[in-house]
């Protein structure tokens, strides 16, 4: 949600922007020629279908079409385009009225498009974006490259607020509270303290804890040995050389008796793969069993009790481990027979938690990591290595410790703030250091000046760069600098490493040749990984996946292994689809898909067996693309059945690029098999259609929607409910008609270019950190048009992103401009 | 959870917390212009609840006497040094709202401050600002920290939660808002960065170079943002005058810290994590609740001896059973006796914190002379999961007109809201009603008139 002060700000650039192209226009140059054209084939179109609404008297949704001209598009942009997008969709004039036949669309369209793009040519409008401060996620990018670090950033920063598109690096709404402040600050001294490696960090314990609906009766990560079963792999950052204990805790059911322990069980405990030790735990259960369908009331022996609840306690180790990154990992040794007896079906829902499966598999609850204890004096560490760049010469005396110092304190702030110091910057960290260096020493200076780096607002903030002299509200190109580091936010959401700003204050990086350079070194580079995590996971609304939460009686198959799996697939295949750079049409297209066993028995794909995830190719025309997993089928249903509204809303808000306006106020909610029998949700909805003014907006959600009816709310391939067969048949309001996921991605490949189009629209909008705004469609047409030719690939749509307009450019702050808009205001 | 038993080594965990030094007088903490100022006449500094999960044996909790003749039970017995202190109550109730079924668990740990029953959901949080949070809001604004939500488990790493209800309302007792649970926090090493940052220590010197870093780096910092605000447009400005007004505001903070800093408190060493055993995990979280009184850090705190439904077994009072299956005791003799040994080892916790309390000088008497505590649970028979008579008792508040040394019974099925509207009177916040309040309890009983 916008906050009130985000809104207004959201507001006043909205305005601002149509303001500046409304002073460049009232010099009322003539018309040029592809203004001409569009007059001459808009204005008949508009006057035959848009104003038997949309007139003087009417202003049906306040929008009056009459007396189109030129001059009016050029200074009602927001108006324009949205006539451009409502022509381009079919979406108005609404079906059951007369409507343009395909080709006097197309021509429309075209017409006024191409004149909102000659406007834009001559007068570009990069918009703004306003100072910006890091997200936790570009706050602890930062912080990996800058010292090497690894930090856990949900213990040491709030989150962040996602804006309404769901992107969570929009600078207008990431605000700063006392609360957030007082985060940095205590970040900044951890931070700072870990990367040198002081040693008074005291001992401290990190739990981690595994769901309980993580199944562990097979290996559970590709980081766990072959031959393993179960538990967890946990990458973790030793803060100093010495010792630590590590603690595993196993298992309960709801009634907190151990599960499995009714035969003895190999529980290993490793370290970087090297296994520490072995423990053998389980039957050591003396006397009478509680029932195994145990209800609560009814005890075993009392030895049987007291192991039962105790047995796990002593699967501890203390090992000496040195300052850096390590894996820990925690699993059992697997069996490879069964137990004698009827085979169990594999618990599932409620069942899991609660019965005791006494002779099952035990499993890993929560894994502890405790120290240092007696660390040692800090030697080498990644860390150190990138702060200590030079060590004081003992020898020399205090002066050549500062000249140490200096290295090491500029050569750490030029990266962090991402631009060369300044002579007032250094001396502010110098004091720090001096202050420091006099109480504890050269190192403890050090980790003062750091500390302030961490705590700088040139750190912390974008804060960009205008020319001098420029007049208030003009338009500029961004210098090098600034640019390095929009690049390395868009691309890496994080910090420009050396050669990044080497290049801008080289000056090299704003050539042609250059920019292009970096930016396919930076699409190579692993840091580029953020693009699927961050830009697609957002995109798609995959970041609710984690709090999905299915109905156990509806769907009681539903574990974390599968969320996990179904996160897993969407970023190994699009994350090959960026590396082998093919055209984004195949992200709904693809013949493929990332699989591991538990992904595969979901999906009904045969052979395919281990966690490990590997690339399948899809010959049943269910599966394949975006649209046939089971990430995004999830996340959009509801916890107990699907929704073809929420999914067709899906559709037409992040592929199509034409969302429908929310839903009017006091929408009853679909009653769940309301009357004498059960109706389908298709008959529902139908119902719900009869009412016109839902109408409007469901007969383009739904028919989406129900095409993709043979997907279960978990992503399962179905073909009945409540044994009726399953209607996947759909038609779209100009009479198209298709079936099923097939029909549907046929119909995706006719929308090649929407899709490109709103695919680039989003990754614009997460590029600048902003709100996409009307001035900035010209450039979404241009980068979009650009990389049809090569079939839009990931590398030409980013390249046009990057040398676009909005991108390259800016308009200069100015308090003209923000006086002069509350007159503009409509 | 077995998590309680951690094995982490005690000489990393504190130094000297059993030492209580003298204490200079803090009377003076009660900044102008507060809620409490405003009615001096009953005021009490702080506010202070004690939780215990699932129910009890209630016929070894209820002295059979009213007034103040009555007797210490087998349950109340370890607060027999205190009993001129307490009030204790008996049929309260924490009855569930109609139409909203299921959940005894769920319900009885969130009503028993909020007065409202949690829809049955696991997704849906609707409960409704807790009565701590209703007084936090009002006295929290002065100190360092609004409340201090404490627990002995965890709610992340915690076994099971109420079928069918979302775990928040068995982890938590403290609501900020209808759908916004305070998380509460088990690790001491968290709490006592949170009061004292990470300084390592309590030591005044320690606190104080910490507190003087933290000032430089702000007032250097402070310099800096008007040096670039100098630069900027008003789009802009609006997030840096943000930004100045989140360092205003924690450099109050930082005053108020730097004003208290050279108050002698017990020296604590920054604690490494949770204690090994229940005993002393509870006494560490007892003293840093303490401390944060003393030095006026805050002055509300929840603590949770047990998350509702909590499994948690007490091999050290010989009850090797987990704790929520064996209060279903079927009226088996043994099985009772088990329970009603947790209620008492529990009580026994209790009875620490009110012990340091009152050895605590404050004022012109003790820290629980100002402190009013709270102690119960929303659940009254364990067995039948009965909210009707629920065990409850005060400790302390004796500048609030609390006049202890009695049993008082009142009305069957009185709710608890009542006694909640009664309490916030003294907090100095006057509401009408509160979730399925009928009226207060008689303020003048309460006083002993």
């Amino acid at each position: 949600m916008l906050k009130p002060r985000a809104a207004w700000l959201f507001v006043c650039g909205a305005v601002a922007l149509t303001l500046v192209y409304l002073t460049a226009r009232s010099s009322a140059a003539p018309l040029s020629q592809a203004e001409a054209a569009a007059t001459e084939s808009v204005r008949p179109v508009l006057d035959r279908y848009c104003i038997t609404c949309h007139n003087q008297r009417l202003k049906t949704a306040g929008l009056v079409l009459e007396g189109f001209d030129l001059t009016r598009a050029g200074r009602e942009l927001d108006v324009w385009e949205k006539v451009a997008r409502k022509l381009r969709t079919r979406e108005m004039p609404p079906p059951g009225l007369t409507r343009p036949d395909h080709e006097t669309y197309e021509r429309a369209t075209a017409a006024l498009e191409a004149a909102l793009d000659q406007a834009a040519t001559t007068h570009p409008n990069p918009g703004r974006v306003v100072v910006h401060r890091l997200n936790r996620t570009e706050y602890v990018n930062a912080v990996r490259d800058l010292l090497a670090l690894d930090i856990d950033g949900r213990s040491l920063l709030s989150a962040d607020e996602p804006d309404q598109q769901g992107f969570d690096n929009v600078a207008g709404v990431l605000s700063v509270s006392p609360r957030l402040l007082e985060n940095y600050l205590s970040a900044a001294s951890v931070v700072s303290r870990l990367a040198v490696g002081d040693r008074s960090l005291g001992a401290a314990e990190n739990t981690f804890k595994i769901p309980t609906a993580l199944i562990q009766e097979d290996r559970t990560s590709d980081d766990l040995p072959f031959g393993s079963r179960g538990g967890i792999s946990i990458p973790y950052q030793f803060p100093l050389d010495g010792e630590y204990r590590i603690k595993v805790v196993l298992r309960r059911q709801l009634y907190l008796y151990l599960i499995g322990m009714g035969e003895p069980h190999q529980i290993d405990i490793r370290l970087d793969g090297s296994l520490i030790k072995r423990f053998t735990i389980g039957g050591g259960g003396k006397g009478r069993t509680a029932p195994e369908s145990f209800a609560g009331n009814t005890q075993g022996d009392p030895e049987w009790e007291v192991y039962m609840h105790t047995a796990d306690e002593g699967l501890t180790v203390t090992v000496p481990v040195t300052a850096g990154a390590h894996d820990v990992g925690v699993s059992f040794v697997r069996r490879h027979w069964e137990p004698e007896g009827i085979l169990q079906p594999p618990q599932r829902g409620f069942a899991r938690t609660t019965n005791e499966l006494y002779y099952g598999n035990p499993a890993v609850d929560i894994v502890s990591i405790a120290g240092p204890y007696s660390p040692r004096p800090a030697e080498e560490s990644p860390s150190r290595r990138a702060v200590f760049v030079c060590h004081p010469s003992w020898e020399k005396g205090g002066s050549q410790d500062e000249e140490c110092a200096r290295t090491i304190l500029s050569r750490l702030a030029r990266r962090a703030y991402r631009r060369p110091l300044t002579e007032q910057d250094l001396q502010t960290l110098l004091d720090f250091y001096r202050a420091g260096q006099q109480e504890e020493g050269f190192e403890a200076g050090i980790q003062r000046g750091l500390r302030r780096i961490l705590a700088s607002p040139s750190f912390l903030f974008r804060i960009e760069r205008e020319p001098a002299n420029a007049a208030p509200g003009s338009v500029y190109r961004l210098d090098d600098l600034d640019l390095a580091s929009r690049l390395s936010f868009f691309l890496w959401s994080s910090i420009p490493d050396e050669e990044l700003l080497t290049a801008a204050t080289r000056g090299t990086l704003s050539t042609p040749s250059g920019l292009e350079q970096q930016v396919r070194r930076m699409l190579a580079d692993r840091r580029s990984q953020a693009l699927v995590d961050n830009f697609v996971s957002q995109w798609l609304t995959l970041n609710k996946l984690p709090g999905v939460v299915p109905d156990v009686d509806a769907y009681p198959e539903f574990d974390e292994n599968l969320r996990d799996a179904f996160r897993q697939e969407t970023r190994l295949f699009v994350a090959a689809q960026l590396r082998e750079d093919r055209g984004v049409g195949e992200l709904l297209t693809a013949n493929y898909t990332y699989v591991n066993e538990r992904l595969a028995r979901h999906y009904q794909i045969p052979n395919v067996y281990g966690s490990h995830f590997r690339r399948v190719t899809l010959d049943d025309g269910k599966r394949g693309g975006l649209l046939g997993q089971g990430s995004i089928l999830t996340v959009t249903s509801y916890p107990n059945r699907t929704s073809p509204v929420l999914r067709g809303r899906w559709l037409l808000d992040n592929i199509l690029g034409a969302p429908p306006p929310p839903p009017p106020p006091d929408v009853p909610a679909l009653q769940e098999n309301a009357g004498d029998r059960p109706r389908s949700i298709r008959e529902q909805m139908e119902a719900h259609r009869k009412n016109p003014s839902c109408a409007v907006c469901h007969v383009r959600m739904d028919p989406l929607g129900f095409s993709l009816e043979n997907f279960d709310a978990l992503g399962k391939w179905r073909t009945s409910i409540d044994a009726l067969p399953i209607d996947a048949s759909a038609a779209l309001p100009d009479g198209t008609k298709f079936e099923g996921i097939a029909g549907l991605r046929q119909l995706m490949t006719g929308h090649q270019e929407d899709f490109a189009r709103t695919f680039t629209q989003k990754l614009l909008g997460y590029a600048l950190g902003r709100s996409i705004e009307a001035a900035d469609f010209p450039a979404i047409r241009q980068i979009t048009r650009n990389a049809a030719a090569g079939g839009y690939r990931w590398s030409s749509l980013i390249m046009g992103v990057v040398r676009s307009t909005p991108f390259t450019m800016s308009t200069t702050r100015g308090s003209q401009v923000q006086t002069a808009t509350s007159t503009a205001a409509p | 959870m077995l998590i309680t038993k951690k094995a982490i080594p005690r000489r990393a965990m504190l130094r000297g917390l059993g030492a209580t030094l003298a204490l200079p007088l803090l009377d003076a903490m009660v900044p102008p212009l507060t809620a409490l100022q405003r009615t001096p006449a009953k005021w009490i500094s702080r506010f202070g609840v004690m939780y215990v999960p699932n129910g009890m044996v209630m016929e070894q909790w209820t002295p059979v006497a009213e007034g103040t003749s009555f007797e210490l039970t087998p349950t109340l017995a370890p607060l027999a040094p205190f009993r001129e202190d307490l009030i204790v109550m008996s049929n309260l109730a924490c009855v569930p709202t109609p139409g909203r079924p299921g959940g005894a668990h769920a319900k009885a740990s969130t009503r028993f401050l909020t007065d409202i029953s949690p829809p049955t959901s696991e997704t849906w949080l609707d409960a409704g600002i807790s009565m701590d949070q209703i007084a936090a809001r009002e006295m929290g604004a002065s100190t360092q920290l609004a409340s201090l939500e404490l627990a002995v488990e965890s709610g992340e790493t915690a076994g099971a939660c109420d079928v069918g209800f979302a775990c928040a309302y068995t982890n938590t007792i403290s609501w900020l808002g209808a759908a916004t649970p305070l998380p509460t926090e088990n690790n001491p090493r968290a709490v006592f960065e949170r009061l004292f940052g990470d300084s390592g220590s309590t030591d005044p010197k320690a606190r104080l170079a910490r507190i003087r870093q933290d000032k430089s780096v702000l007032d250097s910092v402070r310099d800096e943002v008007a040096h670039l605000q100098g630069a900027l447009g008003p789009g802009d400005r609006i997030k840096l005058v943000e930004y100045l007004d989140a360092i205003r505001d924690v450099e109050r903070r930082i005053q108020k810290a730097e004003e208290q800093s050279d108050k002698e408190v017990p020296v604590v060493e920054h604690p490494a994590g949770i204690p090994p055993t229940y005993d002393e995990h509870v006494k560490l979280m007892c003293d840093l609740q303490v401390l944060a009184y003393q030095v006026d850090l805050t002055r509300i705190v929840t603590f949770m001896l047990g998350r509702e439904f909590s499994g948690v077994t007490y091999p050290q009072i010989d009850v090797p059973d987990a704790h929520h299956p064996i209060t279903h005791h079927q009226q088996e003799v043994e099985k009772i006796a088990k329970v009603a040994k947790i209620n008492h080892y529990h009580v026994t916790q209790f009875a620490y914190l009110l012990e340091k309390l009152q050895s605590t000088p404050d004022g012109d008497g003790s820290l629980l002379d100002h402190t009013v505590m709270m102690y119960g649970t929303g659940m009254g028979d364990c067995n039948a999961h009965d909210p009707r008579n629920i065990p409850l008792l005060l400790a302390g508040g004796r500048s609030a007109q609390l006049k202890g040394g009695r049993h008082l019974r009142y009305p069957k099925e009185t709710p608890l809201a009542n006694l909640h509207l009664t309490l916030l009177d003294k907090l100095g916040v006057h509401l009408d009603r509160l979730g399925d309040s009928t009226g207060r309890l008689d303020d003048r009983v309460l006083a002993g008139l």
